[in-house]
């Protein structure tokens, strides 16, 4: 990605021992694995490979730390973050947490040209005095606009225990298609999720105020959208 | 109380035979209505061609005389289901007066679905709002004027088991009947506006064509299946040119609709009744957690479920087997008294064949038939009890995952394990699988679950044979076997013989509810007599045939000795002790025995089919044995006794193990058993599956085939051995 040919999955490892070894002094494997939430053993394995290209030193048991030039890419990838982290932050007025994922995504795509009019556009906006006018018109109507997040849409067969889901569409091809019309599994019916069975395929559903079995497998021709 | 019309003159003449049909989905209580209403006089049959219930009988409304006819169960008319075909075909092509619709009052709209397709077969209608009390208390209210606006017929509620609200429906019903010429049709459901059109037009199109026997059926009926895409209509050849039309508006209106073109009505309808159920219908009070749900979450649960259902079925297993047990007995001798009676009584000399063959051949017979009476009572009143409550949805819900490995179906798992106890019940109890294929299925392998019949066999021969360490061991295994190969010859046959696209699998899962008593009995009562006139009459059959076989041609000369000389010689020895006396009397008498059993038709068979069963290890006492065990497979036992010159009272089996022990190896013993354990079910059996498949070919080819597994597997076994050098001589 960007330039340098390292990938997203591996700068998020090196942001993130950057960042702990500036925290705590040194970086563990295990906190490597907290603060990106992922298992022991893919860090260990992901550790392997960024050591084998030169840009951590890594020995089982031992704190992990980072070459200069890991320590140089670390960087460069902690930079973009907080360009665009500020960007969102302060043009956009999107809340913290919104704008750190939507940054952490973007820090890998973005090339450096891109960000440094970004980094400008935001600090001219910021600075200016010519710009009054409009920093308090953004800082008024930013916040308004806002989009409703449609909930997803998922297979019947994914709809966790206790939630409820509208149906929204059918496989036409399914073979159990009139008998499920029939039963009440149409276009706009909500439906519970009640229990799986014990062993193998079946779901129980509640719709109608009675509880029906369907197997698993024709539910994932069943999409609805969740109810939160 | 009301008392049904009190004032009979005050009614207009109706016409004398009405006929009322009541129709509903599963589980609305329709059965306890058409139980209270027509008790005792009721008649259970089939539908010709398919194994769907026929149930009708009597009743008496308001002193009138009606023919009430209790369609199956159904969620829909479309023809997708032998029942909804055959409720279907019932209601356009027999005369109904008034059709119950029975609607349980606390699943309201998917009751009303149905409704609105029984609406368009313009049959004069009345709705009834059944389980009124479980409903009140639900916290439902209903706007019933305008429920009957929207759905075009009176409504009446009731609660199935009180019988002052059946009464007060069939005063209603008699006042719609006595009043239909003064009856305003009811106006047509509206669904929208586009929809509506498109009706109207296919409608008035079909009004132009010649529908010959379906005339009376109305046109707008037709034009709603065509925008169904019911497959019987669109293969109506007089409406057949409207297809493509039917087709475009369905595709139009699909697409206006946002939906399958093929769920076009469904969507239409249930669209219809959310609508009139938000505006007429209002939740009181807050939905408490019911009931049911903390049973099943219970009796459903990951871990409690299967434990909760096998102790279940051991408990089905036990009430009727051993319940019936004391019955049996009791059933037993009094047929053994009867016989005795009637063998003291009669005349000596006198036409003893009659006798024989009313003592054992007619006796005998129907106490065959009556041996199984007990059991099969007890099992139709706990799987009746089991279905009533609901249960039985919750063991096929449970149960699927392990029986669709097997290409079997769920609920195949309760009558499987019944085949434990007796086939002939574990047969009958094939009737909860709704599906065709996986019923026929799993009546196929049932005789290969190793009956109690079987088990004298076993106890006979293992201890014999096997010493005592590994006896335990030896009959577990052969259980196993009769299991093992019973799961995997049922998913032979499902991808063979009994192939087919999967039945689609949608199953509803009814609160719990205590079933009435009288619903009960009635069900039980029924089915008993439906096994007595039919399984019996051919059991009866049976059981002559085999007495024939067994009695003739009776050898009365030409023995080896003179056993008459020996015995008499006996009898005047004075320097003999009186028990060694009677006790070689009685070895003489049973050496003669057994060459009179010899010289029958079935020792002459057993004799004539050595060379069939020699290469399984069987000798012909073997072979007539396993034919007089055709009978019933605990004849076996006693068959192979009598070959042997061993009394079969308790104590004379020790000869008989010596002399069988004398005789056979280990191996043989094995290879018997294993063919015991597959091979042809006994008469019973065969009795009750020829009733339950309707085929007579499929009885035949259940029992070949059985012949052949286990004539395979026998010789499999025998040979092996031989060339392994295992079990050839008894273990230490």
């Amino acid at each position: 990605m960007a330039q340098t040919a390292i990938s997203s999955s591996q700068e998020d490892y090196l942001e993130a021992i950057s960042e702990i070894i500036e925290k705590n002094g040194h970086a563990h494997t295990k906190d490597v694995a907290t603060a990106l939430d992922v298992s022991m053993p893919s860090v260990s394995a992901a550790l392997q490979q960024l050591a084998a290209r030169g840009l951590v030193r890594y020995q089982k048991h031992q704190p992990v730390t980072l070459t200069e030039y890991g320590e140089e890419l670390a960087q460069q990838v902690r930079r973009r973050h907080s360009i665009m982290l500020k960007f969102f932050q302060d043009i956009l007025m999107l809340p913290a947490k919104d704008a750190n994922e939507t940054a952490c995504e973007l820090e890998h795509t973005l090339d450096d040209t891109c960000l440094n009019r970004f980094a400008f556009l935001a600090k001219e906006i910021q600075t200016r005095d010519d710009c009054q006018a409009l920093r308090a018109n953004l800082q008024e109507q930013m916040p308004t606009i806002k989009v409703k997040k449609e909930a997803p849409v998922i297979p019947l067969n994914y709809l966790p225990i206790g939630q409820q889901g509208i149906v929204v569409a059918i496989n036409e091809s399914l073979a159990c298609l009139q008998k499920f019309a029939d039963m009440g599994i149409v276009h706009g019916m909500t439906v519970t999720m009640e229990s799986h069975a014990p062993f193998g395929d079946l779901l129980r559903i509640r719709l109608l105020e009675s509880s029906l079995s369907i197997r698993g497998e024709d539910a994932s021709g069943i999409w609805v959208r969740l109810v939160q | 109380m009301s008392t049904c019309c009190q004032d009979k003159s005050q009614s207009p003449a109706l016409p004398a035979n009405l006929r009322i049909a009541l129709a509903g989905n599963p589980n609305c209580g329709k059965t306890t209505i058409f139980n209270a209403l027509t008790g005792s006089h009721q008649h259970v049959g089939n539908y010709s061609g398919v194994t769907v219930e026929h149930k009708s009988g009597q009743a008496d409304f308001c002193g009138h005389n009606v023919e009430v006819v209790d369609l199956p169960g159904i969620y829909s008319l479309s023809s997708s289901s032998p029942e909804e075909r055959v409720a279907a075909d019932e209601l356009l092509h027999t005369h109904v007066d008034l059709i119950l619709n029975i609607i349980d009052s606390s699943n309201l709209q998917r009751n009303l679905y149905l409704t609105t397709q029984l609406t368009e077969l313009n049959i004069p209608m009345l709705l009834v709002f059944n389980m009124a009390d479980e409903a009140r208390e639900k916290g439902f209210v209903f706007n019933f004027p305008m429920l009957e606006r929207f759905l075009g017929h009176p409504i009446i509620e009731t609660v199935g088991n009180n019988p002052s609200s059946l009464e007060a429906m069939k005063e209603k019903a008699i006042d719609i009947i006595a009043h239909l010429d003064t009856r305003v049709p009811p106006p047509h459901i509206q669904y929208d506006e586009h929809l509506d059109a498109a009706i109207a037009d296919l409608e008035a199109r079909i009004a132009t064509r010649d529908l010959k026997h379906d005339e009376h059926i109305s046109n707008r009926y037709f034009a709603i299946k065509l925008l169904e895409g019911d497959p019987h209509a669109t293969a109506m050849p007089a409406i057949a040119d409207l297809l493509p039309l039917s087709q475009k508006y369905r595709e139009q209106l699909a697409a206006s609709h946002g939906v399958n073109s093929e769920t076009l009505m469904a969507d239409a309808r249930y669209g219809l009744i959310a609508g009139a159920c938000r505006e007429a219908i209002t939740l009181r009070v807050m939905h408490r957690r019911e009931i049911s749900d903390k049973i099943d979450a219970i009796v459903t649960n990951k871990f409690l479920g299967l434990p909760i259902f096998l102790l279940l079925m051991f408990l089905v297993f036990v009430f009727t087997f051993t319940c019936g047990k004391p019955l049996i007995a009791i059933l037993e001798f009094v047929f053994h008294q009867l016989s005795v009676a009637i063998s003291t009584h009669w005349p000596a000399g006198r036409a003893e064949f009659v006798r024989d063959l009313i003592c054992e051949g007619i006796i005998g017979g129907v106490g065959g038939v009556l041996v199984f009476l007990p059991n099969i009572l007890l099992l139709f009143l706990a799987i009746a009890f089991l279905e009533g409550t609901g249960y039985m949805a919750r063991a096929a819900f449970i149960m699927d995952g392990f029986m669709h490995r097997f290409s079997l179906h769920g609920k195949s798992f309760i009558p499987l394990v019944l085949g434990f106890g007796c086939t002939v019940p574990a047969v009958l109890a094939t009737r909860i699988i709704e599906s065709r294929r996986d019923r026929l299925t799993t009546i196929m392998v049932l005789p290969m679950m190793s009956c109690g019949a079987r088990l004298p066999i076993y106890a006979l021969l293992i201890p014999i044979f096997f010493p005592e360490k590994y006896q335990a061991l030896i009959l577990w295994y052969i259980y196993l076997a009769g299991v093992i190969i019973a799961l995997f010859a049922a998913k032979l046959l499902k991808n063979t013989l009994f192939k087919g696209e999967n039945e689609v699998f949608v199953m509803e899962l009814p609160p719990y509810r205590i079933p009435t008593v009288g619903s009960l009995a009635l069900h039980v009562w029924e089915r008993c007599l439906m096994y007595l006139k039919k399984a019996g009459t051919f059991i009866l059959g049976a059981s002559i045939i085999m007495f024939f076989c067994n009695t003739f041609p009776r050898k009365t000369s030409d023995f080896t000795r003179d056993y008459e000389a020996e015995i008499s010689i006996l009898e005047a020895q004075a320097d003999l002790a009186p028990e060694a006396k009677a006790f070689q009397i009685a070895e003489l008498k049973a050496e003669r025995q057994a060459e009179i059993s010899a010289a029958t038709i079935t020792g002459r068979l057993g004799h004539w089919l050595e060379p069939v069963f020699r290469p399984l290890g069987f000798d012909w006492r073997v072979d007539s044995a396993l034919i007089g065990a055709i009978a019933g497979k605990e004849l076996f036992v006693s068959q192979l006794g009598i070959l042997y010159a061993s009394d079969d009272n308790g104590d004379g089996t020790d000869t008989l193990k010596e002399k069988l022990r004398a005789n056979y190896t280990p191996l043989q013993s094995l290879s018997i058993m294993i063919f015991c354990l597959l091979t042809i079910p006994c008469v019973g059996t065969m009795a009750v599956v020829r009733r339950e498949t309707r085929s007579v070919l499929l009885t035949i080819g259940q029992a070949a085939g059985l012949f052949i597994v286990a004539w395979i597997l026998a010789f499999a076994v025998y040979q092996i051995g031989l060339f392994l050098g295992l079990g050839t001589h008894l273990l230490s």
